[in-house]
């Protein structure tokens, strides 16, 4: 027996299609109004980039002008005056602590060797290294007059490593001998405070009335 | 239809205008002029910097006696001028008492090697000084040889004996042949 379409089949109720319509149109509203959102976010953020890069350019192009005012102040030849104020001390206290003197190696030779012994060439050379070396050849009145000299070097110390060599007797009976020794290096440091055994020479500009650089 | 196709594209227009513009800009141009900014910046200090302590440079330099300056700049001078030193040589001679017979450079006894004349600054590793030898010959007596060399010592121009030969006679009066160096600024 059929049922009349009336009658409900079941007692469970149906969901009604007015239902699914409204959660739908919820979503739909949701999704929409979020774009919107974004594409609203995203209008701002491309307007603030513009603008805060429009902003860095402006601030770039002021500092670049600073830049370019405050290394158009500084004087190159200021600074290389300075440079060279600086290499000219440096470099002459260098040069000074390293200076020559050559004058003390006579002074200890003269009061060193006997006057029974004399040389009759010398020769003194220093090298790169500060290390000066002697080198020459003289006559003794005797082997004894040279053996005084010997022992007068050996005591003294500055003038070291001696030797004494191609000795020979001549017919006068003295002793013709060839000479080799180092320098000690403080023997030849110069010190300004040495007392002059010579004419005083002017040692500076402003001591001289001479129109060319004084010696 | 329209309220989903609507919203579709504007998500698809601020997804293109973050990625195409947004993005690019603030990682590319925007973060390169802030580097540039600091760097700019960064300079900027060192010129302030380098102000203050040129002012402290030229305080101190001022500070320094005239008449010193001038003995420094005439014991380490900025040129040869070799010419002018063998005058002052041959000045010292005859206060000295010995007799010059010759005095020349020795050519190739330059310390240069490389000439570094520019409107460079020097750098800081290079040598400042170069130097040149010049050979001399004399006559006279040991004390006058002596006066001379302490003339040389004392100079108000640096000198260096490097090498020294005496010749002697039975006549008190010798022969002298030195090597002197003399030195200048580049």
């Amino acid at each position: 027996m059929a049922l009349l379409p009336t009658i409900p089949t079941s007692f469970v109720p149906h969901a009604t299609l007015s239902d699914n319509r409204h959660v739908r149109t919820d979503f739909g509203n949701a999704f929409g109004f979020s774009a919107y959102i974004i594409l609203g976010i995203s209008f701002v953020l491309a307007l603030g980039v513009f603008f805060y890069g429009r902003i860095l350019a402006v601030d770039l192009a002021a500092k670049d002008a600073a830049l370019v005012k405050a290394e158009a102040a500084i004087d190159q030849d200021t600074v290389k005056g300075f440079v060279q104020l600086r290499d000219r001390l440096n470099a002459s206290q260098a040069l000074l602590e390293s200076h020559i003197a050559l004058s003390g190696f006579f002074s200890v030779l003269e009061t060193t060797l006997p006057a029974t012994v004399r040389f009759s060439t010398l020769h003194i050379s220093i090298d790169d290294a500060g290390t000066a070396t002697v080198e020459g050849a003289g006559v003794s009145k005797s082997f004894n007059a040279l053996s005084v000299a010997s022992a007068a070097f050996a005591a003294d110390g500055r003038i070291k490593d001696v030797i004494f060599s191609n000795m020979s007797i001549n017919k006068n009976s003295s002793v013709s001998f060839d000479f080799s020794a180092t320098l000690d290096p403080k023997l030849l440091v110069f010190s300004p405070s040495a007392k002059a055994e010579a004419p005083i020479i002017p040692t500076n500009a402003s001591s001289s009335s001479a129109t060319t650089t004084p010696l | 239809m329209n309220s989903r196709i609507l919203p579709a594209i504007a998500l698809i227009i601020a997804i293109g205008i973050f990625f195409a513009y947004v993005h690019p800009a603030w990682t590319g141009s925007i973060a390169a002029t802030k580097t540039a900014i600091a760097n700019d910046e960064q300079s900027l200090d060192s010129s302030k910097r380098y102000v203050e302590q040129q002012n402290q440079l030229l305080i101190a330099r001022d500070n320094i006696d005239s008449a010193h300056q001038k003995a420094i700049a005439t014991f380490l001078p900025s040129s040869v001028d070799n010419v002018r030193l063998i005058l002052d040589l041959n000045a010292l001679a005859s206060r000295s008492g010995i007799s010059v017979a010759n005095i020349d450079v020795i050519t190739g006894s330059s310390a240069s090697t490389n000439d570094q004349r520019s409107d460079a600054l020097p750098s800081a590793d290079a040598s400042p000084v170069d130097s040149v030898d010049l050979s001399l010959s004399a006559t006279g007596t040991l004390s006058a040889m002596k006066a001379f060399l302490v003339g040389i010592e004392k100079s108000a121009r640096l000198l260096d004996v490097r090498d020294l030969t005496v010749k002697g006679s039975d006549t008190g009066v010798y022969d002298y042949e030195m090597t002197l160096s003399l030195y200048w600024l580049r």
